[in-house]
């Protein structure tokens, strides 16, 4: 503690001055950057959330789980969200609308 | 004796050859030690003042303000970037900042960009300064007074 603040308080006390309503703004002869590219169509890769695929032809369950989870393997996980309309998981038909479960 | 000369005569031919090669090299390392930086961009000038005109450019230049002013802040840069960021720090006496404020710019060559700030209450008398970040490195600043 210097002498200053035992003789009757601090040297520079001085109260701090007030921008809280401060306006500012700017512009500019450049122009701004172009946007981020909005992401490709298409299935993204598995989110926690539920997703619906329609089948094309040529697509089999190993397919779509590749696309999906990267793993061929996890058909069975697809056809176990889609046992209502999936009897055979060999067979699959164009149009039908698959429930993928999120990872 | 010949032999000698010419094996003199050699080795500093050799050690020219050496020197030479050795201001080639830094030569080469300080021609793109500017383009390093990942940036093309480089703020040139930033000039103060009450106005700036339609090409952003400060219409009064100026250091003293008065409190009820607006402040500009011209800032010019040169250089091509697809993104370049700009940000004006405006600080009071002690370092308290008064405002910060931040613009993308995709500059096509020469540009100058305007940030500006005021206050309905006045400003309080003292010494300011603002500072000029180009892609968060500070670039320049410049110190103004506000008086009576």
């Amino acid at each position: 503690m210097s002498i200053f603040d035992k003789l009757g308080g601090k040297k520079d006390d001085k109260p701090k001055a007030d921008f809280s309503n401060v306006q500012s703004g700017s512009s500019s002869t450049a122009a701004e950057p172009a946007p981020a590219p909005a992401p490709a169509p298409g299935p993204t890769a598995t989110t926690g959330a539920e997703q619906t695929y329609t089948v094309v032809s040529g697509d089999s369950l190993s397919k779509i789980a590749k696309r999906y989870y990267g793993d061929a393997n996890q058909w069975p996980r697809i056809h176990e969200a889609n046992r209502d309309q999936i009897k055979n998981p060999d067979l699959i038909h164009p149009g039908q609308k698959l429930r993928i479960p999120g990872a | 004796m010949m032999m000698q000369y010419s094996k003199r005569i050699s080795l500093s031919l050799c050690l020219a050859l050496l020197v030479v090669a050795a201001a080639c090299k830094g030569k080469s390392a300080n021609d793109t030690a500017g383009t390093s930086a990942g940036t093309t961009v480089r703020v040139t000038d930033i000039a103060l003042g009450r106005s700036i005109g339609g090409d952003k450019a400060i219409a009064d230049k100026t250091d003293k303000f008065k409190p009820n002013d607006t402040i500009y802040a011209s800032v010019a840069t040169d250089g091509v970037s697809p993104n370049a960021t700009l940000r004006a720090k405006w600080t009071f006496e002690d370092g308290q900042v008064v405002d910060e404020s931040t613009r993308a710019i995709a500059p096509g060559n020469r540009e100058r960009t305007e940030f500006h700030i005021s206050k309905p209450d006045g400003w309080p008398v003292g010494k300011y300064k603002v500072e000029v970040f180009l892609n968060n490195a500070l670039s320049d600043s410049k110190s103004f007074e506000v008086g009576r």
